[in-house]
């Protein structure tokens, strides 16, 4: 388990000594590898698309700053704005509940199993993780159109769950094994049927971590677009990852699609930097322990 | 399920006393079955239902029609291409994030703010990185990255002539999207080594080279093998990234199978393309439950 850490190494004094020059050395330029491409997302927003899009050569200080290109693709006639912004909130905020209400009761149950049968079923969900969506998306649209769901949040919410549950899998198992076995135990021998127990007595000690995986499957279906893309109705509405692939991939206006991301990034940026403590190794890797 | 039948098959007992014996597991399981019913119909299902599509036309219940067609149209090129792609990304990124990692395993000033800078990617959509790396790197000759060359005078780089340039150059952007995964994962990893064997191996007077040789990789191995399937998989997946980036040129299985379903190409053909791609995964997974097995 990688729960007993081991002790922190003896703190010495961070100070920029010669040795140190290699290791900031590195450090600035891997951050500048990582930061300018949001750099570049910033000047395509607000600089006028004569010194992005349409530059031959395109300035890195912008010359002059613009909200034109935000209005016009968040206000603009035939903007898909709003329905997409709408249909992409639904979908996310149904993939973030259905992990919850899926999440609790397997992790729940895998936190109890015996531990060989506990690695089966840990692998069966990851998995599912790995198997290519496009592969899966192709199929199930059919059973989808035929039960009228197509292009329905529902279904595409379905589907991107496959995403999302196996990761808040992982995470409230690490939750559950976490709390005094003793907990459930007393409150069973006080007279609680299981249920009463786990919702009664074990949930409401891990609402820190349900929190997290809500916002991370959140977060998951707010930026995927696989399933988006091929399970949308181009008679209603596509999520906004979608109409920003459309925009790109010369089905859309451009400009259109540099206010979407812009709109779509910020409140993903912010739950990454505040979700990241919960980003564990041992999550992403279906618990592998050294 | 499956697996169910089996931890039941090893303990052939009376079924009053097996239920006694085994009441507490029984429940734990039921708990788990929800989700078991969900994957089998929303993922493992559809994936069959790939494959069955994959030797089927509108006409024929059996045929191997679709295959023989995508190989004629280049299947084994596509094949390629998307092989090149794994393997170079993978490569980067895993430089990228055992070099990270190390750095994040020691005491310095700043490193709360190197590891949110460096997860920052995580949240940014596919799309939007797709096109934002499209804007760094286009094939026309302009783009940022001319930008900065041109500050020393260097270029312009039209960055998709050959198909290796293009796909290195999609390598790079996911590497750029994806590498704190991985970073992720070896920080768990690099937790478990014990410090003591750092500070045994330098009073054996191991280097840090020697001590990363020696100490890190072998204490990491579990979880470098581990990352490298699964990130493997995803980049075998790659699809709009390079579609924004690249388009078809070179092609890869997903953007292939997107292209037969939505042009007329019909459901069939894509189907045949999907399938060999389910099957590089499925490669990835076999391995996964390997080395996950033996371990």
């Amino acid at each position: 388990m990688t729960g007993d850490r081991p002790a922190a190494p003896a703190y010495r004094k961070p100070v920029l000594t010669l040795s140190n020059v290699g290791l900031y050395a590195a450090i600035v330029a891997l951050s500048a590898f990582f930061l300018f491409p949001i750099y570049v997302i910033f000047l395509v927003a607000f600089t006028p698309t004569k010194y992005t899009l349409f530059a031959g050569r395109p300035p890195l200080i912008p010359p002059a700053l613009t909200w034109s290109n935000l209005q016009a693709g968040l206000t603009g006639a035939n903007s898909p704005f709003l329905p997409s912004m709408y249909l992409s909130l639904e979908i996310a905020f149904l993939v973030g509940a259905l992990a919850i209400a899926i999440g609790i009761p397997t992790a729940y149950g895998l936190s109890r199993l015996g531990s060989r049968l506990a690695y089966g079923l840990t692998t069966v969900l990851f998995i599912v993780n790995m198997v290519p969506s496009i592969t899966i998306a192709i199929p199930i649209t059919v059973p989808f159109i035929k039960a009228g769901l197509y292009g329905s949040p529902i279904s595409i919410g379905l589907t991107q769950e496959l995403l999302a549950l196996p990761m808040t899998v992982f995470l409230l198992v690490g939750a559950f094994q976490g709390l005094p076995r003793d907990l459930e135990n007393q409150a069973r021998v006080d007279g609680a049927g299981r249920m009463r127990a786990v919702y009664g007595n074990l949930v409401p000690l891990i609402v820190p971590a349900l929190i997290a995986a809500f916002l991370l499957s959140w977060m998951l279906s707010w930026d995927e677009s696989t399933f988006a893309l091929i399970l949308y109705n181009p008679a209603t509405s596509a999520t906004l990852p979608v109409n920003i692939f459309l925009a790109f991939t010369g089905r859309g206006n451009p400009a259109v699609g540099v206010a979407f991301s812009c709109v779509a990034t910020i409140p993903v940026i912010i739950l990454t930097v505040v979700l990241q403590r919960y980003l564990k190794g041992e999550d992403l890797a279906a618990g592998v322990r050294g | 399920m499956a697996l169910a039948d089996r931890s039941g098959g090893k303990a052939p007992a009376p079924v009053a006393s097996f239920w006694q014996r085994h009441k507490e597991q029984i429940i734990a399981f039921l708990f788990v079955v929800p989700a078991l019913v969900y994957v089998g119909v929303f993922a493992f299902y559809p994936a069959f239902d790939t494959i069955s599509l994959s030797f089927q036309t509108p006409i024929l219940a059996f045929t191997y029609f679709n295959y023989q067609s995508n190989v004629q149209s280049g299947l084994y090129t596509w094949i390629g291409n998307t092989l090149w792609l794994t393997a170079g990304a993978l490569a980067l990124q895993f430089a990228l994030a055992l070099g990270i990692a190390s750095i994040l395993a020691r005491t310095f000033r700043g490193k709360t703010a190197f590891a949110t800078i460096m997860i920052l990617p995580i949240g940014i959509a596919t799309v939007v990185a797709g096109f934002t790396f499209q804007q760094i790197f286009p094939g026309t000759g302009a783009g940022y990255a001319n930008s900065i060359l041109a500050n020393f005078g260097v270029g312009p780089y039209y960055w998709l002539n050959a198909n290796w340039e293009a796909l290195a150059v999609v390598a790079i952007a996911d590497s750029w999207k994806n590498t704190a995964l991985v970073v992720i994962i070896l920080v768990a990893g690099y937790a478990t080594i014990p410090r003591a064997l750092y500070q045994a191996a330098a009073i054996d007077g191991a280097g840090p080279l020697r001590q990363f040789r020696y100490v890190t990789l072998p204490g990491l191995r579990g979880f470098i093998v581990m990352a490298l399937l699964i990130r493997g998989a995803q980049e075998v997946n790659i699809f709009q990234l390079a579609y924004i980036m690249i388009g078809s040129s070179p092609q890869l299985l997903t953007v292939q199978v997107y292209l037969l379903y939505t042009s007329g190409g019909g459901i069939y053909l894509a189907s045949a393309v999907s399938t060999v791609l389910l099957g590089i995964v499925a490669v990835f997974i076999l391995l996964v439950i390997l080395v996950g097995g033996r371990r």
